[in-house]
């Protein structure tokens, strides 16, 4: 991908730090790490007119941008909290885990990471399967398997 | 001087990886993705510590998709591990150096077993 406009790098800049407030996450420690992503989003402004999440492989991005569950912030994300980019994540640098499904890739990557500001984000988090709202939020750890979506 | 993760393509993908005898790594990747700049220096490491048992190999999914589409690639960065041809394990995600070892030495011990 070509480098983005200066513009849209703004934009998404903005965009990415009011969100990580909002959310109660924070940037990767590795800064290199941070703005590869914030510069993939941009670079997909200018070349899709949306923020496609720079970290999966599309056979069709322009395909993919309408379905919308990889623009930043994804579905992922506003469900579970998740950002397997690792731009919103907790201040040691993980990604929360705590409420994506046991057998999602999250999960197995990274073990069970708890999210320490429960009370922010998620703002689809009644679109998780039920099990996983309810017993995550009590104690961290799901109790009960249940398929990806 | 370390020898590090060679580029592999589109084209150059059957001769380099397919047909290639023993054990091949390849890293697909992409330019703007952080996890996969996690991951490049732990390749690139992979590579020096074993030259001569393992092929390690790079794939830039933006520039050569029909590979990385032939083997269903979401999530990136996603590494392959390729015997005598064939797919055999896959890791995704920026994960420690210890977990792509463990699978190196692993698949390296069964090639190593008589049959």
């Amino acid at each position: 991908m070509d480098s983005p406009h200066k513009e849209s790098l703004e934009k998404m800049w903005k965009f990415v730090k009011g969100f990580a407030d909002k959310s109660g996450t924070t940037f990767h420690p590795t800064p290199g790490v941070t703005d590869s992503v914030v510069n993939g989003l941009a670079a997909h402004v200018d070349e899709l007119g949306k923020p496609l999440c720079p970290c999966n492989f599309y056979k069709d991005k322009e395909a993919e941008a309408k379905l919308r569950r990889w623009i930043c912030a994804c579905d992922e994300m506003q469900i579970y909290k998740y950002c397997h980019c690792l731009l919103f994540v907790r201040g040691d640098g993980m990604p929360i885990t705590e409420y994506l499904p046991e057998d999602h890739e999250g999960r197995q990557i990274y073990g069970l990471i708890a999210d320490p500001t429960p009370d922010k984000g998620r703002a689809l988090r009644h679109r998780a399967p039920a099990a996983i709202a309810t017993t995550a939020t009590a104690d961290g750890t799901p109790s009960k398997r249940i398929p990806n979506q | 001087m370390g020898t590090n993760a060679l580029k592999v393509d589109d084209a150059g993908w059957e001769t380099e990886v397919i047909k290639s005898p023993g054990l091949v790594m390849v890293d697909f990747w992409a330019v703007w993705c952080g996890p996969c700049q996690m991951v490049a220096p732990i390749v690139d490491e992979l590579a020096t510590e074993y030259a001569g048992k393992l092929k390690v190999m790079k794939l830039n999914t933006d520039e050569n998709p029909e590979v990385a589409g032939r083997y269903q690639i979401m999530s990136i960065p996603t590494v392959l591990f390729f015997k005598n041809g064939q797919p055999v394990e896959k890791l995704i995600g920026a994960r420690p150096k210890k977990q792509f070892k463990d699978i190196i030495d692993q698949l390296l011990t069964q090639s190593a077993s008589p049959a």
